[in-house]
């Protein structure tokens, strides 16, 4: 454990998760026998207000019954899946962590990733800021160190990696350069590399990235990112242009992704607006293989206090605007756990994306804190999914849940 | 909807290219420089005589044509600014209209291709462009200069240069047939519908992909223009239809004899507001083309024009079966040579 905090997560029960794993699914085990447990926990959003409600009666166990040929059991549950062109052994992946400092402990989280299979997205600015190649900086690594990471680790088969590019991105050619580099030539021929656009993110809708840099940095960036001194002296907020979008827009640059970069896998990440349900639309039609929605539960390495309480739409309500009607949705927004992100399979996600969670659990433990902490999900998905006499993760639906006001 | 085809993600290695010993002593490489000697000549007279100005525009500018298809730009560390080599010089042409109507340049420019063009045979990462822009003109005024020059450049070599096609294998008399007739104009949406009508699953909405556009080269009796190409596969300064939206006033140029696109060229966008739009559209941030758009916010003249692959011209006439070999040091996608 390091210096990294994540207020607003049960952090201690992520990191319980990353030290102990699975068995950190259940009350302490030294407490069986002495204590005895009930209740609800408290609810912090519409997500974790609803039940997962299993029925009586399971056509779907019998099915499975029939076809084991014995009572099948939550271990017979398949997680395995496939999300925006991407194979993956169970319905997550990583969402997003761009240049900001948090996002250091990056080199630890990619090979843990990359070694389990799983989906990973680098976030925008970490060329422009970091570099593409390399840094000097522990807390900054630069674009190509990541990717190495990730690749070193990866399996035959699974997994793949999504790189984002902001308008700033865009100057430095971020997918130009990923796209011909011998760096990424595996994972092209394996179709494993992806090129996300960033509309925006949960926690700052309507806001570009942001983060906190030195004077000494700012004086260097000035001309490609607008700063502000928030006191004197001291540290200065970096921002980066949210870039302006139309629906024609839009529409064109998913286009221009799918010209330019034909081999590789194209996914786009909204911010909890208005219209997000238009824009996903728009995005599937264009081409688009996987839509992220992030909430506005979702984190953050920077962004104003006001935002992060009062601006964007709940994930919940998101995923009710959204229709997937088949095509591949990705949802993301304080998810940590198996049951929540059971939720929202069944409120049509395809998969979800672990940010600030992935990100404690490397830091808890840099070898294998993501693992253990996937591992936790991934029992407590089977055995969630299996109750409802469902034997896939991707068999869920709306009417596995339960709502209080309904 | 757009539809869009998912594709192999294989390709062919890169092949070895010759020393520069056996390349520029070969017979064939010397007799295809004189052709494109002779072409560059044929185009020069052509233009001259049509009243246009050779200019010399820049190899390194604080920004460049964004291109597509994936193609990296070169930086240069220019006193402490990034600058670019050029990649094509289209926002120099428009601006050189505010000084003459009529301009052309043969021009370098440097594209570092994704590592698949390398097998296209017709994708170098350093080339010339017979570059050429005539404030006034519309698309279709834009072929009938390309047509008419590339028809007076082929004639040129099959009158001059009888001894290096002879050396080539390349018969005189076919060159003069490829341009005795007027270039046939398709559209895009035509061409899509052809590919897909014979098995191949060609994306509606982008690009006529390589291997597509050799297949129609290959078809092909003579050059012939494919107009009309969708918004979301080609950069800002081609000008969208105001008849047609979402199809832009565009061209290539394929030759025939699977050689593909030899030129690409269109009536320009010239109004400030829609080229910030179409910017933005490509996925470009407009503080980066300053320049460009202060020239444009007070009036770029429109304009029509395009640019002549001189390799590409020169392997089709010449009748080489890769474009490098229309070049005396060649550079092709991923593989280091002098």
């Amino acid at each position: 454990m390091t210096y990294l905090t994540a207020p607003g997560l049960p952090e201690d029960a992520i990191r319980a998760r990353a030290r102990d794993g699975s068995a950190a699914v259940f009350p302490p085990l030294d407490s069986y026998g002495t204590a005895v447990f009930g209740g609800t926990r408290e609810p912090g959003d519409e997500i974790d207000a609803l039940r997962l409600a299993p029925p009586v009666f399971m056509p779907g166990r019998l099915a499975q019954l029939i076809e084991l040929g014995r009572e099948p059991l939550y271990s017979d549950v398949r997680l395995t899946t496939g999300l925006g062109g991407f194979d993956a052994p169970l319905p997550v992946y990583v969402s997003a962590l761009g240049s900001t400092r948090v996002a250091g402990t990056s080199l630890a989280l990619s090979r843990q990733a990359g070694r389990l299979g799983i989906p990973m997205v680098i976030g925008e600015n970490v060329a422009p800021m970091n570099g593409f190649r390399s840094s000097g900086d522990d807390h900054r690594k630069g674009l190509l160190e990541r990717i190495l990471a990730y690749c070193e680790e990866l399996p035959d088969g699974v997994g793949g990696l999504c790189v984002q590019q902001s308008t700033e991105d865009a100057d430095s050619e971020v997918w130009n350069h990923v796209y011909s580099d011998s760096a990424v030539s595996g994972l092209l021929a394996s179709g494993r590399l992806g090129f996300e656009m960033k509309v925006g993110q949960g926690a700052k809708p309507g806001l570009g990235g942001l983060t906190m840099i030195s004077e000494a940095v700012a004086a260097d960036l000035e001309g490609q990112y607008a700063v502000e001194r928030l006191t004197d002296g001291g540290a200065v907020l970096r921002c980066s242009s949210p870039g302006t979008f139309t629906d024609e827009i839009f529409r064109r640059q998913i286009q221009l992704m799918r010209n330019n970069y034909p081999r590789a896998r194209c996914w786009v990440k909204l911010f909890p607006g208005r219209d997000v349900g238009h824009a996903a639309d728009i995005a599937w039609d264009s081409g688009a293989h996987a839509v992220t929605v992030d909430g506005a539960e979702g984190g953050t390495g920077w962004a104003p206090t006001g935002f992060l309480g009062h601006v964007g739409l709940p994930l919940a309500e998101c995923l009710r605007r959204v229709e997937p009607a088949g095509r591949t949705l990705l949802a993301s927004g304080r998810v940590w756990d198996g049951i929540r992100a059971v939720k929202l399979l069944a409120l049509g996600a395809r998969a979800v994306g672990l940010g600030r969670a992935a990100l404690v659990a490397a830091d808890e433990d840099p070898v294998h804190g993501l693992e253990r902490l996937l591992d936790a999900m991934a029992l407590e998905m089977r055995m969630a999914v299996s109750s409802l006499g469902r034997y896939a993760a991707d068999e869920t639906g709306p009417e596995d849940l339960w709502r209080p006001e309904s | 909807m757009t539809l869009q085809i998912d594709h192999s993600l294989a390709f062919a290695a890169a092949p070895a290219l010759p020393s520069p010993l056996e390349h520029l002593r070969d017979p064939r490489t010397r007799a295809a420089l004189r052709v494109q000697q002779a072409l560059v000549a044929g185009a020069r007279a052509y233009l001259r005589a049509d009243d246009a100005v050779e200019m010399a525009h820049p190899i390194i500018g604080p920004v460049t044509d964004p291109g597509s298809r994936g193609a990296k730009q070169v930086d240069v560390d220019f006193y402490g600014h990034r600058y670019k080599l050029m990649t094509s010089a289209i926002l120099y042409k428009q601006a050189s209209l505010l000084a003459y109507d009529r301009i052309f340049l043969i021009a370098p420019n440097v594209r570092l291709e994704p590592v698949e063009t390398s097998t296209t045979n017709r994708h170098l990462a350093e080339f010339r462009q017979i570059d050429v822009e005539y404030a006034g003109a519309t698309r279709d005024d834009a072929m009938d200069i390309a047509e008419g020059l590339v028809r007076h450049a082929v004639t040129t070599v099959a009158d001059e240069c009888g001894a290096e096609l002879a050396v080539l294998g390349r018969d005189p008399d076919t060159l003069r047939r490829f341009v005795a007739r007027p270039f046939a104009r398709v559209p895009h949406g035509e061409v899509v519908e052809r590919l897909r009508r014979d098995g191949y699953p060609q994306a509606e909405g982008t690009e006529i992909e390589w291997e597509a556009e050799e297949r129609v080269s290959r078809q092909a009796e003579a050059p012939f223009f494919v107009v009309g190409y969708p918004k979301g596969s080609r950069g800002f300064y081609d000008k969208e239809s105001p008849a047609e939206p979402g199809t832009l006033l565009n061209f290539d140029l394929i030759a025939p004899e699977s050689c593909g696109e030899l030129c690409s060229g269109s009536e320009r966008e010239s109004e400030y507001a829609a080229l910030v739009t179409r910017m933005r559209e490509t996925g470009e941030n407009p503080a980066k083309y300053a320049w460009y758009l202060d020239v444009a916010r007070h009036g770029i003249p429109r304009s029509g024009g395009f640019g002549i692959g001189l390799e590409r011209l020169t392997r089709w006439v010449a009748g080489l079966d890769s474009v490098w070999q229309a070049t005396a040091f060649p550079k092709l996608a991923g593989v280091v040579s002098p």
